[in-house]
């Protein structure tokens, strides 16, 4: 009964504190963008003329069907992250496609039409080496899987295992491939590095060993990298130390040794250093491979051969060529070669593979992006056309992830920003001020007031109100000209010089910076790129950091955004300095980095130029200043002493606090060590710097107010227990100020442990553990306030609080699990807040912070009820109203990003993960613009009705008073 | 916390009580995974529907998390499902939709490869409600993600209570004189009577009465009333 009343309590708070999504509003702020990661393997559907299916099998463990004559997806399954959901091998026989997972832990069949599981089995354990369709009697039965120590085949229609076989001696010999012409036979190549290749031949029915032989070869080191099957069954292997190709027939008994070709004989040399790559082609999997294939010699010269009667004649050298491939339709077989026309375009041009010829009129022109990176992989798509001449599309990956699509004679089908797949740290710049307003900001500007005198400012007001007003004319001219265009015609092509701040500071410009190394600047209101630069050499794992330098607010001065690039195990870095409006690298000298920078820190300060001064701190404690004029150097002489960091060595589980010192060295203050032995730091985090706290404290139900205590350099540090056994694992957090290094609280969470998520934002702590006991998820919030007096209300100093704040805790328990915790975050922070929480379904829940309050009673009081308090539920409510994206889920969120709009009531919110998806909430309505749904009709209808009964009412009464005279 | 602390000692008398459940259902003959079982992994097997949508409608944007995305697994064409290399233990498993609504179930595995499923309760997380395994997950209707705008009509405004209150004297006001007789004297007489009954002072000068006059006083005096009233028409909006 208690349960209900409660449940009946959080109901009706929930009438007053929900904010959700309309139906009409679909669409109309937010978006979504999806995408699937580096493309591994793809496939053309070529099983019939008009497929318009795409597979792709990507790094992110993504398998997905794009539609190839528009680039959207068809479906897409998101496996788990991580190598457990690794995609080793994709193979496509019709309208199946088998997917080997995990490295070989399963074996799926795709229905590709629907996007639905045929069938999944389990593999025998070992790793993964290989797989391969096998036909028999040019029907394609079987798939084969080739592990470490063990050959299976399965059926393909059901997957079932018809045999598996250990191979031998496989703790000597390294099996890496397998190869079946379609005869019954099924080989399985191993090599013993600089030895000799063992060759095992199986019978397809039964698994059993018909043949076994080995074959010397001292010079090779790995099949896979250097080995291709040509022909009917000639094994082919190329070799950069002694110049030559080598041939092996698989079958034949008598050929016991290799035979080698010189490429001297083909008057052929691979580049030095250069590791040569042979690609073939079997186009049908129960037919042997074509004679044809490819040798690069170097990067960017390909040659197509033919082996015939034991002899490897050269077709067709080309040179130069960046990428080569192979592609099928029907019967015949062309390969593509693409070759740099001039700087800024490649050619791809169509050849047949059994000539050599070139394909009349098959030119595709690929224009490289200047601000890309270079093409590095070619995917061919060949169709036959009417008049049986081969036709084909082409789509293009490149090293910054951008897959191009193009169609004869160059035109660009579709394009997809694949890097935006896998975001890692993104901000929100305001935009600029169009040329009217900037001017008008410029009149209050405080020189021009001082140096005019009354009557120009006058006129300087008068002019710029004129210019407003030409403006507006201008605006509404265009407002009717596109009226009386047809729809179709106007078009809504979003440009940089076209944007400018609106009214409410609602659009902004979404800097998102990739892990390939890929900046990109977007429009938050509609999703287009609007520009994007791929930073080149960037290496696999670095670790970045954005931080705006200057804002918008600055004109003339342009913005000023910088990236700190930090290899990750090295801590080398670099900057970037760069316009994030424009994406336009800045031509402002970057301080060197001689040595790995260990902490951050964007000051307040800011130079002549309005640039905020950033400190870079490398590991002797030595502090390098961005930008360091002089000016700046005196401003941070005088400020120093006031200037506090901290660092964090989670190896050694030390946090140590430091200040700068005039001369820009530091002294360490203070250090607290947490031991490694027991616990070990997880992640430390302070408030976010553009945080504002409207109200100082809590009005209590009696009138009395409970001040918060908002420190604003207060780290909230989560640390998790080395042991992990379930009943002794536990999860701390310590509230630590960062410039005293005083612990200010510490709690412990037994039996949990983490990923721990958490939020620190005013004067709470919200994080989430797994409670490892009862097997759920729990939020714990952790409140701080000074009381009911403020010991100093009008500066807070860290170095002068004699009372420890007043702790308060609460915990709860989570319905779900959680991928990501973010709060909202409004101008001036009068609107209540919500958590943002990234559930792995891919909805994003707006939990308001109501609910995690410490101060949640057990027991209804009257003082409770009048502060609006809702009494204590252990098990946290998750209602689908809440979900901010509705149905537009986004595939493994990893990180939201919030940010203030001009509008108090407003948030905007970006979720990203494998998508992109860019909303606003309001958390306590919109209480500052009119609602969506304002009823305009009714109102001017009940004005309009009012002025006229008056009017009405008016005359009668004229009449009556006429009468009344007249009596 | 108290509140934890609470459900704390409950959880420990329940322990016993789901020891004691954990023996029985050993002794049911469970579907055994035992020519399913890798090693020590097991497989969770199940079928999702959604009444009345066809299957390949949904399956490509649908798919199974087992307790978090832990372990991940897909539907087969005809809403079957088999989440393969799960260990032995307890897992939430729920099937994910953007359109539809499936509740999460409790699937327990013990290291023999024995199955159960049960409902999920996250606070009382050892009771025990049986659901069936291999699991027959059912969808609850398509998401309600939105809210129902506030529409305007008729009813709703009359309903509202100021409406009422203003409505209901102004009935009383027009009708009650026309009911009445006012002619009749007597009917006036005993007016008048139950007025000074509610009037306590007679020598009280009455508010409306004085407003009444000073307003037909400034319309008579001057001729440009008219316009005085539209303003005061205009302002009032």
């Amino acid at each position: 009964m208690a349960w209900l009343v409660v449940r009946l309590a959080i109901s009706v708070s929930l009438l007053y504190t929900a904010s959700a999504v309309f139906e009409d509003q679909v669409g109309k702020f937010d978006w979504r963008q999806q995408f699937i990661g580096k493309v591994r393997f793809a496939l053309f559907d070529t099983h019939s003329q008009a497929s318009k299916k795409l597979l792709v099998a990507t790094d992110k463990n993504v398998f997905a069907s794009l539609n190839s004559r528009t680039g959207d997806l068809f479906w897409r399954h998101v496996d788990k992250t991580g190598p457990e959901g690794h995609i080793d091998a994709l193979l496509m026989y019709g309208q199946d496609a088998v997917v080997v997972v995990g490295n070989g832990r399963l074996l799926r069949s795709w229905e590709t039409t629907v996007g639905g599981l045929k069938w999944e089995t389990v593999l025998d354990t070992g790793s993964f080496q290989a797989a391969a369709l096998v036909g028999v009697q040019d029907l394609v039965k079987y798939v084969a899987v080739l592990k470490k120590s063990a050959i299976s085949l399965h059926d393909l229609s059901s997957g079932s295992q018809i045999w598996v076989e250990n191979l031998p001696d496989s703790d000597s010999v390294q099996y890496q491939t397998i190869y079946s012409g379609g005869n019954g036979l099924l080989f399985v190549l191993g090599v013993v590095p600089n030895s000799h290749i063992v060759i095992v031949e199986y019978k397809i029915e039964d698994g059993e060993i018909m043949n076994k032989k080995s074959v010397e070869a001292a010079w090779m080191s790995s099949l896979e990298s250097s080995c291709a099957v040509i022909s009917s069954g000639i094994l082919l292997c190329v070799d950069q130390i002694t110049q030559s190709l080598y041939t092996l027939s698989l079958q034949s008994a008598e050929q016991t040794e290799m035979r080698q070709i010189h490429l001297q004989t083909l008057d052929l040399e691979v580049a030095s250093g250069f590791r040569p790559v042979l690609t073939s082609t079997q186009p049908n999997p129960a037919q042997p491979p074509l004679s044809e294939f490819f040798l690069q010699l170097s990067p960017d010269h390909h040659i197509l051969l033919q082996f015939k009667d034991g002899l490897i004649a050269p077709l067709r050298d080309f040179s130069p060529s960046y990428l080569a491939a192979f592609a099928t339709s029907g019967e015949r077989t062309v390969a593509a070669v693409m070759s740099p026309k001039n700087d800024t375009a490649c050619s791809i041009n169509l050849f047949s593979a059994d000539t050599g010829r070139r394909h009349l009129d098959t030119t595709v022109i690929y224009h490289m992006d200047p601000n890309g990176g270079k093409p590095n992989r070619l995917y061919v798509h060949a169709f036959l056309k009417k008049d049986d001449s081969v036709g084909y599309r082409v789509m293009v990956q490149t090293e910054d992830l951008t897959l191009t699509f193009l169609q004869q004679p160059g035109r660009v089908v579709w394009m997809r920003e694949e890097a935006l797949a896998d975001v890692v740290t993104m901000e929100m710049v305001d935009l600029p001020f169009t040329g009217t307003q900037a001017e008008l900001e410029g009149e209050f500007g405080k020189k021009a007031a001082i140096q005019d005198g009354l009557l120009p400012m006058v006129l300087k007001r008068l002019s710029s109100q004129f210019i407003l007003l030409q403006a507006w004319l201008a605006h509404l001219w265009k407002l009717f000209y596109d009226a009386r265009q047809p729809r179709s015609s106007v078009k809504n092509e979003v440009t940089i010089d076209i944007l400018s701040r609106d009214e409410f500071n609602l659009q902004k410009m979404m800097l998102m910076v990739t892990a390939s190394g890929k900046l990109f600047g977007i429009d938050s209101k509609s999703g287009t790129i609007l520009w994007k630069q791929y930073l080149e050499n960037i290496q696999p794992n670095s670790v970045f950091k954005l931080i705006v330098q200057r804002t918008t607010a600055h004109f003339p001065h342009p913005p000023q955004c910088t990236l700190l690039i930090k290899h990750k195990d090295t801590g080398l870095g670099s900057l970037y300095v760069f316009n994030p409006i424009f994406g336009k690298k800045s031509q402002i000298s970057v301080p060197a980095l001689p040595r790995p920078v260990l902490q951050t820190l964007l000051l307040p300060v800011i130079d002549q130029d309005y640039a905020k001064v950033l400190l870079l701190i490398d590991d002797q404690y030595k502090v390098t200043a961005f930008p360091s004029t002089k000016n700046v150097l005196q401003q941070l002489q005088d400020t120093a002493s006031s200037i506090f960091f901290y660092l964090v060595d989670s190896s050694q589980g030390k946090l140590s606090g430091f200040r700068l010192r005039k001369d820009l060295s530091t002294e360490l203050i203070w250090e607290v060590v947490i031991p490694t032995e027991v616990q070990k730091i997880v992640a430390v985090k302070g408030k976010r710097a553009n945080e504002h706290v409207h109200s100082q404290g809590r009005v209590m139900g009696d009138r009395s107010v409970l001040y918060k205590y908002l420190n604003p350099n207060l780290l909230a540090v989560i640390t998790e227990s080395t042991d992990t056994h379930q009943e002794r694992s536990f999860v701390g957090i310590f509230l630590i100020d960062g410039v005293t290094g005083r612990i200010v609280h510490e709690a412990v969470q037994r039996k949990a442990r983490g990923p721990v998520h958490f939020v620190h934002s005013e004067n709470w702590v919200v994080y989430v553990y797994w409670n490892s006991k009862f097997r759920r998820n729990e939020f714990s919030v952790l409140e701080l306030f000074e009381g009911a007096e403020l010991y100093n209300s009008t500066v807070f100093s860290s170095l002068d609080r004699p009372h420890a704040p007043q702790v308060l805790q609460q915990s709860y328990i989570f319905p779900a699990p959680i991928n990501t915790l973010e709060a909202t975050l409004t101008e001036k922070g009068i609107t209540s807040r919500h958590l943002l929480v990234g559930l792995p379904s891919g909805n994003i829940l707006s939990l308001p912070k109501m609910f995690l309050d410490p101060r949640r009673p057990e027991l209804v009081s009257e003082q409770s009820r009048e502060e609006n308090l809702i009494p204590y539920a252990p098990e946290m409510p998750i209602r689908e109203e809440w979900f901010i994206n509705y149905n537009q889920t986004v595939s493994s969120v990893r990180g939201i990003y919030t940010a203030p709009s001009g509008l108090e009531s407003t948030c905007l919110v970006v979720a990203y993960g494998l998508d992109i998806y860019q909303t606003r909430v309001f958390p306590s309505k919109q209480f500052d613009v009119l609602k969506d749904d304002y009823d305009y009709i009714l109102i001017s209808s009940v004005l309009f009705g009012l002025f006229f009964a008056t009017m009405i009412s008016k005359r009668l009464a004229e009449v009556k008073l006429l009468n009344r005279a007249w009596r | 916390m108290q509140q934890m602390k609470r459900l704390l000692d409950i959880y420990v008398a329940l322990q016993a009580l789901f020891a004691l459940s954990w023996c029985f259902s050993d002794g049911e003959p469970g579907p055994v995974a035992g020519s399913q079982s890798n090693g020590d992994r097991f497989k969770i097997e199940g079928r999702a529907s959604v009444p009345g949508v066809k299957t390949q409608d949904w399956i490509s944007t649908a798919l199974i998390l087992v307790e978090g995305e832990e372990y991940v697994g897909f539907l087969k064409t005809d809403g079957s499902f088999a989440v393969n290399d799960v260990p032995s233990g307890s897992y939430v498993v729920e099937i994910v939709s953007p359109s539809f609504r499936f509740d999460p179930i409790r699937v327990d595995i013990t290291s023999k490869g024995k199955m159960r499923a049960r409902l999920v309760n996250y606070i009382k997380t050892s009771e025990v409600i049986r659901q069936p395994y291999p699991l027959q997950i059912r969808s609850s209707g398509p998401h309600t993600y939105f809210m129902k705008r506030e529409t305007w009509g008729w009813t709703d405004f009359l309903m509202n209570p100021m409406v009422m209150m203003m409505v209901l004297p102004l009935l009383i006001i027009v009708l009650l004189p026309k009911l009445v007789n006012t002619n009749d004297p007597e009917m006036r007489k005993e007016m008048e009577q139950s007025m000074n009954m509610l009037n306590p002072n007679p020598e009280l000068p009455d508010v409306s009465e004085f407003m009444t006059k000073l307003f037909s006083k400034g319309s008579s005096k001057s001729g440009g009333g008219n316009k005085g009233s539209r303003s005061v028409a205009l302002k009032r909006r």
